[in-house]
């Protein structure tokens, strides 16, 4: 998929150019202000948690947040809240502190697409990640500074990871490859659950693998370039690579290298861990604290068996805090969320102005859209819900003029104010839902609201001024008809 | 250490998986996980993440009863 490109500025080149890494990434923020190291001792649980939510609820302007001082893990660096804030995604995209979010989504949609993909490849032992490499005892408790995230989670959680995977039965296929951000429950030195669905590509990944008894291959990539987490998390074709949206993004090539076991991998993340599926092994996951701010429950999942790692020098740790919002989860994938719904609608309606989704991953959403006549804000919906991503999310969906900014909630309640009336609303009952809405009256199934908060507009009056035409009727008619019958099948009369 | 926080399996199930130490190499904290019910902890958090009787009961784990599958692997076969 891709929308009309404008070229990148030279402030946005510059930026692109320079940031390869998490590491430069790091720099360039706090040389902005916008990373802070905590420098005093800390315990890894409450204070990491806590200190990651005040960090966050300045979804704005929000710092990211590196640990270098966690007792009972001397030397380790961890870092949370990358993606904390519109600010660090400004910066990223190369523009200035200040930086509306709406300004952020036309950027972001002026970029999209995977058709011009600048990824360069290089070999594995020039890659920074390849500094240090571990064939066997491998203690993930050891090399990670881990931490319980939220207070009853079952364990302790890798929740930023991008994991590579290939089609068990296409291997060779680049577009194929998965990069996805599931969540990773370590649960031995060397060995962990992901949870993964039959809808994500990788749990298609995972069936593929059992299905044919073959072994699924896995490379866990920690620390990315920070283009890459929002495009690990973004939904895109089954056949779209997340690498190639990721680099058009920057303007600028990332760099690739082979994992030991045969991905395409980031060939300057800080660590890659290279994976096995335990294939028909499932174990006890969770609860853990998800996007709705409400945990999920304890499942049966399936398991990985670590088989190699490799990590730069001194690796930093990048992990998320998610849970109730604002969290970075939000911030991270927010306007990757809003985008693709946008880039859909617009090719049936070019009167959609922008759609902010970044509300619990779209389960609330905002369209502004140019009104023609009465009603057509909610023809507009009602395809925005059988959009890929509506089908499953947007499950409030609140429908504004061109004049209000989406992004700015100020407008919209003004909107829901001044031009909604309350039987103008539409409720859909028992719709699709994601599993994971604590909302749902049953899991996976749900009820849909429209609110059109556009203003009065006159209905089409094309054709209220028409006449019934009146054709020829009656038996006469009646019998002609059974003429051209008779002649159709060869009788003469 | 005696039972799990979350199941209350016996000591014989609780394995050591990590001993975390400073600069000095003496012992900061020991994290353990419950052959049973999966849960892993440190013996340093907070009591609401690892004392049985002050955890909310809504999330105590029962081994023994059924919990859902993901991908029931069995439907491959």
């Amino acid at each position: 998929m891709s929308t009309n490109k404008k070229p990148l500025s030279a402030e946005a080149k510059a930026v692109g150019e320079r940031i390869g890494s998490l590491r430069d990434f790091l720099e360039f923020l706090e040389e902005n202000g916008q990373c802070i190291t905590w420098t005093d001792e800390i315990m890894p649980e409450p204070d990491v948690r806590n200190i990651a939510v005040a960090a966050g609820r300045d979804s704005m302007n929000g710092p990211a947040v590196i640990f270098n001082n966690i007792a009972g893990y001397p030397g380790k660096k961890l870092v949370l809240g990358v993606h904390g804030s519109f600010t660090n995604l400004a910066l990223l995209l190369g523009h200035p502190k200040g930086t509306t979010i709406k300004e952020l989504f036309y950027d972001i949609i002026s970029r999209w697409g995977d058709d011009k993909p600048l990824l360069d490849f290089i070999e594995p032992e020039a890659a920074p990640v390849n500094e240090n490499r571990l064939t066997d005892n491998f203690n993930l408790y050891d090399l990670l500074p881990l931490y319980r995230i939220n207070e009853y989670d079952g364990g302790f959680y890798i929740g930023k990871a991008n994991v590579v995977s290939r089609d068990p039965r296409d291997p060779d296929n680049f577009g194929k490859q998965n990069v996805g951000i599931y969540r990773i429950q370590v649960q031995a030195p060397g060995e962990f659950t992901l949870l993964s669905i039959p809808a994500h590509d990788m749990g298609r990944h995972i069936m593929a693998a059992e299905e044919e008894g073959v072994p699924l291959k896995i490379s866990v990539m920690l620390g990315n370039h920070p283009a890459m987490c929002m495009f690990a998390a973004t939904p895109v074709g089954y056949e779209e690579s997340e690498f190639a949206y990721a680099s058009q993004m920057m303007g600028s090539p990332l760099r690739l290298t082979k994992s030991g076991n045969g991905m395409d991998i980031l060939a300057d993340s800080e660590m890659i861990i290279e994976a096995e599926l335990m294939n028909g092994v499932r174990t006890f996951e969770g609860p853990f604290g998800e996007f709705p701010g409400s945990y999920s429950g304890v499942r049966k999942i399936p398991r990985f068996k670590v088989t190699a790692i490799s990590h730069r020098n001194d690796p930093i740790f990048e992990n998320i805090y998610i849970g109730r919002g604002w969290t970075e989860h939000d911030t991270l994938i927010g306007l990757n969320t809003s985008a693709p719904i946008y880039a859909q609608l617009i090719k049936d309606f070019p009167e959609v102005v922008a759609v902010n989704a970044l509300y619990q991953h779209g389960l609330t959403g905002v369209i502004s859209v140019k009104n023609r006549f009465a009603g057509f804000a909610k023809s507009v919906a009602m395809r925005a819900l059988g959009t890929p991503h509506g089908t499953m999310y947007l499950k409030n969906l609140i429908m504004v003029d061109d004049d209000v900014d989406p992004f700015d909630l100020n407008e919209v309640m003004w909107a829901l104010s001044t031009r909604t009336r309350a039987d103008d609303t539409i409720v859909i009952p028992n719709m699709p839902l994601i599993p994971i809405d604590p909302g749902a009256e049953v899991a996976g199934k749900g009820h849909r609201l429209i609110i059109d908060a556009t203003s009065f507009m006159p209905p089409d009056k094309l054709g209220s001024d028409s006449k019934i035409v009146t054709p020829p009727a009656g038996p006469e008619i009646d019998e002609i008809a059974k003429v051209i019958q008779l002649l159709q099948n060869g009788v003469n009369s | 250490m005696s039972t799990c926080p979350r199941c209350q399996a016996a000591e014989e199930k609780i394995r050591v998986e990590h001993k975390g130490l400073n600069a000095q190499g003496e012992l900061v904290w020991t994290i353990f996980h419950c052959n049973a019910c999966e849960f892993t902890w440190r013996d340093s958090e907070p009591a609401i993440s690892i004392d049985y009787d002050t955890r909310e009961a809504f999330f105590r784990v029962d081994p023994e009863k059924p919990y859902p599958v993901i991908m029931p692997p069995a439907q491959y076969k």
